[in-house]
């Protein structure tokens, strides 16, 4: 169809109703049964300006800003408009006036009244009045003549007459009607209508057609009817342009005619077949509102547009080439060439949308697909060629529509893509502003909620952890529109209003003085459209595109300019996102920009405005930061995306939310994301975009998912586990490379799962016999898993990949190397963590170890354990998995011995130990306390660092306060070396007693945790001692391995006299001098251990007293958890 | 078994609450619990989130059959039906009264559903007596009932079993032959 029509909306309550264009035709007025006139925007205004005129309102008319009301308490009512005010009461009657009516100059009203009277009043001087008298029964109708001579009315009597406005007296008098004895027994409301301009015509609606009636002569000119109207018609109203005739009926059908032509243009039906009761046509467009008897409003747009086309050429065309088209659409193509630019507002609704766009698409399709019958399509080419200028033509003729935007009239030469409205400003997690109560913004730390009823204007602050703050209930006088919170502040805003500026209004609660608010007031003429929060700051977004950060106590910070009005805000630690618009979008695209900058002590920009990616057709609803940092957003089709700091700060979609929707209106709404664990926090809502505050909304958790193909695979499903849990990961990178402090267990746990994947992923083609791909794979490996992968390889026979194994693993260990070299050099960047085989480097020893150094060693004993764990994975392939993590504990970890029990280790990291846990292996209950003694320190370590926050380090969940770990070597190395908290003083007396007894009754335990330590440590005395004395110990029992070897050795070392040692120690030392600088300023605490551990020794029992006040060191510590671990 | 014993067994079902606290993971004899994040749903046993609730601790979600609707829809069905109609939740009645005693401020409409719940409950104890009196009024041996509770069990249980002990007694004392028979029991 050429007209849309759009969907009715709900206006006042059922009952009569009464609809207008005011005279610019901006807004919609319409008046019902329930007393209210409601001013409407347009047809999408959710919030119409009301005015109560009474009880009732039976009908108004407007003009020159004057509004007329016919009311319930019999008066005739004058308001102003569009205020409201009332203005006086024109006329009163003994019964309820049915119709109110403007003469064309606007100076007099006439009213009829179910009185049976008639009364012209002039609407300066209301005592002018003039009485007409001859109706025998309630007056249904008026309409004046434009020349103001006649005034024509309908009654209830049947008789429709024309009276002279002059002398009062009634000209002509037809009997048209059907009797009735009062209005609401009428079947028709009978609204006649004199045609505008020459008013040549009356039209009046006489049961099924519309009789027109010649002005003088008052004869009937002709009569207007169509096939579809079935019942008796309503209404009927004129064009501005005098040209087109429209006319409703009780069920709801509404149809136009062209007057000359006397033909039918267009004919809609109501969607629900109400009566139709109130008929306006726009003063300028080509625009039809109606209203019906339950009180809904409707909006028909591009009337006759199609008139000519369809009934000339577009007839015969659709009539020739039918079988091109369905036959629905035959006429589409006229009509999608006619539509004139949908208005911008309309834009907003994406259906709308969709019907812009498609349309030319169809009739392209149609052209391509029948190629095979070119003839044909030149034809219709031409065809609708030929209908354009012709419709042109017909535009040039209408006079009525010159007042139509010169545009329209183009527009139909035009059809490209179509630009997209911006989307309007807002914050995330917040609902739409006009909702009377709304979330202002709900995320990980807690809600907002706004209150804008007749009784209270307030915001509700409630922190989902009570013990951030409590939750704050604030009156709302400056009606705050935006709202942000954060661990330490509530930031919330407000436009300006005509007197008070924008205001930026903070509650500082983490403020330890008295002052705990500030406000800023914007320069005039500046809105803020978005804020956010992030660690020690504020931001704000202006309409004058300008970004303003303060710190969180007020002072004004950084000012710099957008390249484009912003969309949104986010801010998260020093991190600070900006969306804003780029440019225009075209065909329901935004086309949006990104920045991200750091506003700590480095600033930096990381994204410099590079484009948003969206999923076509629609617009953003939400940006923030995973509680990680990591920045995301979601679109409208509830794609999420997060930035992939592996890949050059690329978007990667994380997850589609829609997915998980049960109902195609269902949404998810999102609330929060987390890393770690991978939770993706939202609140599904049923059939809108957005919760209600009440009943209170419940958060559901949402898994990841990288879009992989293939995932119903077990090779797509590995892939996709493993490149999630790398992105999901890489958080960890990013923190330590900028001194923040973050989860070293969790990091430890990421690469094995990542290693064992790998490793799984690498059995997989293994089976299927792609070799190629087994290298591939090997190429993410860490070293110690290509090991694995060789040894899987040759058992399981295929030699030749094992081999191209090899290769890999010598290419990696080369590269290790170069990359460690290069590190040695470059000493600002710490992120040796970053190495492939971050494994090993959670050991405190680890420090400046050169991988090509001790390989002997390491290679000895790995080997031994990996050979170990691979028959296990090569006897059963198929219980692989389950088997796995075991030996890649031992593998790929290594020695790694603080992390054996990850459940255990979280648990016990808080210094709780669980009395019922039943753990799965049988483990000695001296395992779990060693491990205790190295979380405990740890985790002091990093409370100590973090200050007083009492948040919960294992609990990522929560935004963790992050703060910069001290930068420097020197105050890394003490941390690490940093004499043990005195969190394990009474941990460390066992420990003691414990250290005798092995050190007197097993020297074999000692000497494994000695052998088990030194392969991650720099060589000590001992260990040049006896690299030295190694072949003497060999001679003299030449049946010894290497464990024994090392024993024995030790033995003897032990029995050397405290100088003797000491001379190896300093030879120890000395020989790193050689070494880098940096090198030996990192192993330096490590020798004085060496020194302090011999004198402990020394010391013995007697100094027990001294020794509780002396710190538990590292190497002790070592010994310990390697005691354990042998125990184990 | 007495009502607080019931009661007591009811205290394990598990309910939704929105704890306003950060802890991780807690174990207990009866399995692991939580972890619990602040504004995150977790699954506990009503015992720990009513004791949560009293601290104001946490904000309950109320089960999904705590509903006005579905509650009028089970009310009906049971006024309909001569037998039992299976209930939402095995200690329905438990659950209600404890829930409403503790949390009614974050359950919606708390008053329509304890009337609701109890009206539930009034009609199968009518039926239940009903049916308990016609099993003794026909002399019946055994009877089917399904879809009992066990505190509706309860209720009945003892004096009901005492009571047809009593009156076999007394039966069996009306026939003199056997009276000495039943001196045994």
């Amino acid at each position: 169809m050429p007209s849309r029509q759009k969907p009715m909306r709900y206006g006042h309550t059922e009952g009569h109703t009464d609809v207008f264009f005011d005279d610019t035709g901006s807004c919609i007025v319409t008046c019902g049964s329930d007393g209210d006139v409601r001013i409407w925007e347009n047809l999408d205004d959710d919030d119409p300006k009301s005015i109560n005129v009474g009880e009732k309102a039976f009908s108004c008319a407007l003009k020159g800003g004057k509004l007329v009301t016919a009311v319930s308490n019999n008066t005739v009512q004058m308001h102003t408009f569009p205020e409201g005010d009332p203005d006086g009461i024109l006329t009163r009657f003994t019964a309820h006036a049915n119709h109110v009516t403007f003469s064309p100059d606007g100076t007099r009203v006439a009213a009829g009244s179910s009185d049976f009277m008639i009364k012209v009043v002039e609407v300066t001087d209301s005592s002018k009045q003039k009485t007409f008298r001859g109706h025998d029964a309630p007056v249904l109708s008026l309409s004046f003549d434009p020349k103001d001579v006649y005034l024509a009315s309908a009654s209830c009597d049947g008789s429709v007459r024309v009276w002279n406005l002059a002398d009062q007296t009634c000209t002509t008098s037809w009997l048209l009607l059907q009797k009735c004895n009062d209005v609401i027994n009428a079947k028709s409301i009978c609204r006649l209508a004199w045609q505008p301009g020459t008013g040549k015509l009356l039209a009046v609606p006489v049961d099924k057609v519309v009789e027109l009636f010649r002005r003088e002569t008052w004869d009937n000119q002709f009569k207007l009817s169509d096939a579809s109207i079935t019942q008796p018609l309503n209404v009927v109203v004129w064009s501005p342009c005098e040209q087109f005739l429209a006319a409703a009926s009780v069920d709801g059908n509404i149809v136009v005619w062209n007057v000359e032509t006397q033909q039918c243009i267009e004919r809609m039906k109501h969607e629900k077949k109400y009566s139709i009761c109130g008929l306006a046509w726009h003063p300028k467009h080509r625009q039809i509102a109606y209203t019906d008897t339950e009180g809904n409003l409707g909006l028909l747009e591009n009337i006759g547009a199609a008139e000519k086309p369809n009934d000339k050429v577009g007839a015969a065309v659709a009539k020739d080439y039918n079988d091109l088209f369905d036959g629905d659409d035959d006429d589409y193509l006229n009509g999608d060439m006619v539509e004139p630019p949908s208005s911008p507002k309309t834009g907003d609704n994406e259906d709308d949308a969709d019907d812009l766009v498609q349309p030319p698409g169809h009739v392209r399709r149609a052209v391509i697909d029948d190629d095979d019958d070119n003839s044909l399509d030149i034809g219709l080419i031409k065809a609708s060629s030929g209908l354009l200028e012709k419709e042109d033509d017909g535009d040039d003729q209408t006079g009525g529509f010159s007042a139509l935007p010169p545009s329209s009239t183009q527009q139909p030469l035009y059809d490209g893509p179509m630009p997209t409205p911006k989307q309007k400003p807002f914050q995330s997690g917040s609902t739409p502003v006009h909702l009377m109560h709304r979330f202002m913004v709900w995320n990980s730390v807690g809600i907002i909620r706004c209150y804008n009823d007749e009784q209270d204007n307030a915001i509700d602050i409630e922190f989902h952890d009570t013990s951030v703050h409590h939750a704050t209930h604030l009156p709302n006088s400056l009606s705050h529109t935006m709202a942000d919170l954060s661990t330490e502040a509530i930031l919330l805003a407000c436009e300006s209003t005509e007197e008070l500026a924008s205001k930026l209004h903070c509650i500082h609660f983490g403020s330890w003085d008295a002052n705990k608010e500030w406000t800023v007031d914007m320069p005039k003429d500046e809105e803020i459209e978005a804020i956010c929060l992030g660690q020690g700051w504020a931001a704000c977004a202006t309409t004058a595109l300008l970004v303003r950060v303060f710190t969180v106590g007020g002072v004004q910070k950084e000012i710099f300019s957008l390249p484009g009005p912003v969309v949104s805000m986010a801010g998260h630690g020093e991190q600070l996102m900006v969306v804003y618009h780029r440019g225009t979008g075209f065909d329901g695209d935004q086309c949006l920009g990104v920045q991200l900058m750091e506003l700590g002590m480095k600033k930096r920009q990381i994204l410099h405005g590079d484009p948003l990616s969206l999923t076509r057709k629609s617009y953003l609803v939400w940006v923030g930061f995973s509680a990680e940092g990591t920045p995301c957003y979601v679109d409208s089709e509830g794609i999420v995306r997060m930035l992939n700091r592996g890949l050059g700060n690329t978007w990667i979609p994380v997850c589609n939310t829609r997915e998980h929707c049960k109902g195609k209106y269902d949404h998810y709404w999102v609330v929060g994301i987390h890393e770690n664990p991978q939770q993706l926090r939202c609140i599904p809502c049923k059939g809108a975009r957005f919760p209600p505050t009440l009943p209170r909304p419940a958060v559901a958790i949402l898994p990841f998912k990288l879009p992989y193909c293939q995932v119903a695979t077990e090779k797509g499903q590995m892939e996709e586990q493993y490149w999630r849990s790398v992105l999901f990961h890489s958080h960890v990178d990013y923190l330590s490379k900028n001194g923040y402090e973050f989860d070293e267990n969790a990091k430890n746990q990421a690469v094995k799962e990542q290693q064992e994947l790998l490793m799984k992923l690498f059995a997989l083609s293994c089976k299927l016999e792609r070799e190629f791909r087994c290298v591939e794979l090997a190429d993410l490996m860490t070293p110690s898993v290509v090991n694995l992968a060789i040894k899987y390889s040759s058992r399981s026979r295929r030699l030749n990949l094992a081999q191209r194994l090899g290769e890999v693993a010598v290419e990696k260990a080369s590269g290790l190397a170069a990359a460690a070299a290069a590190q040695e050099d470059e000493e600002e960047e710490e992120d040796f963590r970053q190495r492939p085989n971050a494994g090993y480097s959670s050991s405190a020893t680890n420090w400046g170890q050169l991988p090509g150094r001790n390989v002997q060693q390491d290679q000895e004993v790995e080997d031994a354990e990996e050979a170990d764990a691979c028959e296990e994975a090569e006897e059963t392939p198929e219980v692989q998995q389950e088997k796995e993590p075991n030996h890649f504990s031992k593998g790929v970890a290594s020695a790694e011995v603080t992390t054996p029990k990850p459940a255990l280790v979280a648990s016990s990291s808080r210094g709780r130990v669980n009395p019922f846990k039943v753990s799965s292996s049988k483990k000695d209950p001296v395992v779990p306390s060693a491990n205790i003694l190295d979380n405990m320190t740890k985790y002091s370590k990093k409370t100590s660092l973090s200050g007083s926050r009492a948040v919960n380090k294992q609990n990522p969940p929560v935004i963790k306060p992050l703060t910069p770990k001290p930068k420097t070597k020197q105050a890394l190395a003490a941390s690490f070396f940093q004499p043990r908290t005195p969190a394990t003083n009474p941990a460390e007396k066992t420990v003691e007693e414990r250290e005798e007894k092995a050190e007197n009754e097993s020297q074999e335990t000692k000497v494994t945790a000695q052998e088990n330590t030194e392969n991650r440590r720099p060589k000590t005395g001992f260990q040049m001692w006896l690299e030295e004395n190694r072949a003497n110990i060999l001679t003299d029992n030449p049946d010894l391995n290497e464990a024994e070897v090392i024993k024995e050795g030790m033995s003897r070392f032990r029995m050397l006299t405290s100088e003797e040692r000491m001379v190896w120690t300093e030879k120890a030392r000395g020989g790193r001098v050689s070494d880098s600088a940096e090198d030996k300023k990192r192993k330096r605490p490590t020798a004085e251990e060496d020194e302090v551990k011999k004198s402990q020794e020394q010391k013995s029992e007697d100094t027990n007293v001294s020794k509780k006040s002396k710190p538990l060191d590292a190497s002790t510590n070592n010994r310990l958890s390697a005691f354990a671990f042998k125990q184990s | 078994m007495e009502p607080a014993e019931v009661e007591f067994l009811a205290e394990k079902e598990l309910v939704t609450i929105v704890p306003n606290f950060s802890l991780d993971r807690i174990h207990l004899i009866g399995g692991d619990l939580g972890p619990f994040n602040p504004g995150l749903p977790v699954e506990v046993p009503v015992w720990l989130a009513i004791n949560l609730k009293q601290r104001q601790k946490c904000r309950l979600i109320p089960p999904e059959w705590m509903d006005v609707g579905k509650l009028e829809e089970i009310r009906d069905q049971e006024r309909k039906e001569d037998t039992f109609t299976p209930m939402p939740s095995p200690y329905y009645m438990e659950l209600t009264k404890l829930l409403l005693n503790y949390a009614s401020d974050n359950i919606p409409r708390a008053d329509e559903i304890r009337t609701l719940v109890k009206d539930t409950w009034d009609t199968r104890m009518a039926k239940l007596r009903l049916s308990a009196d016609s099993f003794v009024r026909q002399q019946e041996v055994h009877a089917k009932l399904d879809n009992l509770t066990l505190m509706e069990i309860n209720t009945a249980g003892t004096f009901l079993t005492q009571a047809l002990d009593h009156m076999y007694k007394l039966r069996t004392n009306l026939q003199p032959g056997e009276s000495s028979h039943s001196q045994d029991f």
